[in-house]
């Protein structure tokens, strides 16, 4: 089964070099994991992230495809989002990081959480 | 002025490969200027894109991170590359294949050219009060 303690370990890795949360939430915007300096950031970062995905995913038809990957530019920071099985994953950053930094720690996490977590994505 | 401008555009969707449309609308969604590349007609309502942006842009600028300035959302077959200049929404619609990094870097140098426009409106509509 998925232990709860190692997906924080993985998300702490990638809260590294300018990242300053890590966040996994389901589609409704609930934290299932999450590294960052306060649990109060996290929810707020979760809540709007997946208000945003959601916000973007009704422009998807069968000829535009699914939504696989959004990126927001600030001017305090960037955000990334992206899905993990039924999960979204979303990383904040300060402004000096690249976005395609950010979108390789995205790809190298969805990488390595998509199977364990298509597992309980029935239940 | 407005045929200068869409010829404009139009050279740009020549620059990158990719580029299907560059679109600019104001925050409800009206169209003030299209460009379309030849022979593409992306399945998004233009009027709809700018709303979403509006809509999305607002719950960015809540993160704490000040101001946004830009959405990319990748789709199967698209993206959309979105700016939020001043009271205006520029749009790149490109194939998900196209390069973001050559989108984003356009989109700052259209600013120059979309402050134009908002500026243009601006002395329109206050000449109009």
């Amino acid at each position: 089964m998925l232990k709860p303690k190692l997906i924080s370990q993985v998300l702490q890795q990638a809260t590294t070099g300018g990242v300053k949360a890590t966040i996994l939430l389901n589609p409704e915007g609930s934290l299932l994991a999450f590294a960052a300096q306060s649990d109060r950031d996290a929810r707020i970062y979760g809540a709007i992230a997946s208000n945003i995905w959601t916000i973007y995913s009704k422009h998807c038809k069968p000829e535009v495809g699914p939504l696989s990957f959004l990126m927001l530019e600030c001017e305090e920071g960037k955000v990334a989002i992206t899905v993990v099985s039924t999960m979204i994953l979303c990383l904040v950053a300060r402004d000096d990081v690249e976005l395609g930094i950010l979108k390789a720690k995205c790809e190298a996490l969805t990488r390595h959480l998509e199977e364990p977590l298509s597992r309980v994505a029935g239940y | 002025m407005s045929e200068e401008l869409v010829v404009h555009f139009e050279k740009l969707l020549t620059r990158v490969d990719g580029l299907l449309s560059a679109v600019v609308t104001d925050r409800d969604g009206v169209v003030l200027l299209r460009a379309n590349a030849p022979n593409s007609a992306p399945p998004f309502t233009e009027s709809a894109l700018g709303c979403t942006f509006a809509l999305a842009s607002d719950q960015a600028s809540k993160l704490g991170l000040k101001k946004n300035r830009s959405i990319v959302s990748v789709y199967g077959a698209y993206q959309l590359v979105q700016f939020n200049h001043s009271s205006l929404i520029t749009t790149f619609v490109a194939n998900s294949s196209a390069n973001t990094g050559l989108l984003l870097e356009l989109g700052s140098e259209l600013e120059s050219v979309t402050q134009v426009i908002a500026t243009a409106l601006h002395e329109r509509h206050s000449g109009a009060l």
